[in-house]
């Protein structure tokens, strides 16, 4: 089995769990993305939104679980064919969050370019994109290491 | 002793059933959040686009704000589109009135 592992700073990276939790948390009973109604039946609707939350939910503990023990040890977290997934999947889900959320205030632009003056940001919306940023970092690694051997396309 | 049913106009169910049973496309819409990268890959993967087809419907969805990446019979359509949103790419389905 591939597995890919990354070694992180802990200074860096430690302080940014706070704020993916709190999506997480967040998340917990709402969906990352608009969905457009699909039906006309609530009960279909509703069911529909449940089992996407389900799925988004499953997504974000597989997340979460990077972060464990040997992560606060060492700084490493792994990737392999069971948890690429999901995490890239989690990754997008609370990408949009922050963009909804913590970072609206930024509006699109700067967030689709990047060109953030991270300076001149008050703290809790500085940490959010560089929790934006790491997130997409950990997307880009999976896709670009492993999607040809453990994301079957 | 009949349960009672609500009136349903039968011309109007047979409007619905045609809807239902007519052609329709899965639409993605474009968000200023998922990577290149990433779009690219959900399209191959679930769509099973090449990696060309993929960029292709990519940048339209990039530069246009939407692209049309499936059509079809409603059931696979509310299939693939159910498949796309697990994946968090915004996605619509429209009665595709070309056919």
């Amino acid at each position: 089995m591939k597995r890919v592992e990354v070694k992180l700073s802990l200074a860096i990276v430690a302080p940014l769990l706070d704020v993916i939790k709190g999506l997480a948390d967040d998340l917990g009973s709402d969906l990352a993305t608009t969905v457009a109604p699909v039906d006309h039946d609530q009960d279909f609707q509703q069911a529909w939104r449940d089992e996407l939350i389900g799925a988004q939910n499953a997504d974000v503990k597989v997340l979460l679980a990077l972060f464990n023990d040997e992560f606060f040890a060492e700084g490493v977290i792994a990737f392999d064919e069971a948890n690429a997934e999901p995490i890239v999947r989690a990754c997008a889900a609370l990408r949009l969050r922050l963009r909804s959320h913590p970072l609206a205030q930024l509006g699109d632009e700067p967030l689709e370019s990047g060109s953030v003056d991270l300076a001149g940001l008050e703290e809790p919306v500085r940490k959010a994109f560089l929790c934006y940023l790491f997130l997409a970092t950990i997307q880009e690694l999976i896709i670009q290491h492993l999607e040809s051997n453990i994301i079957g396309s | 002793m009949a349960e009672s049913q609500p009136y349903s106009d039968p011309e109007a169910q047979g409007d619905t059933a045609l809807a239902l049973e007519g052609m329709w496309r899965v639409v993605v819409l474009n968000d200023p959040v998922n990577l290149m990268s990433y779009v690219v890959m959900v399209f191959k993967k679930v769509l099973g686009f090449d990696e060309a087809t993929a960029r292709k419907h990519m940048m339209e969805v990039h530069e246009r704000g939407r692209s049309v990446v499936w059509a079809g019979l409603r059931e696979k359509a509310e299939a693939y589109m159910f498949t796309l949103q697990q994946w968090h790419l915004t996605t619509v389905l429209e009665p595709d009135e070309t056919r």
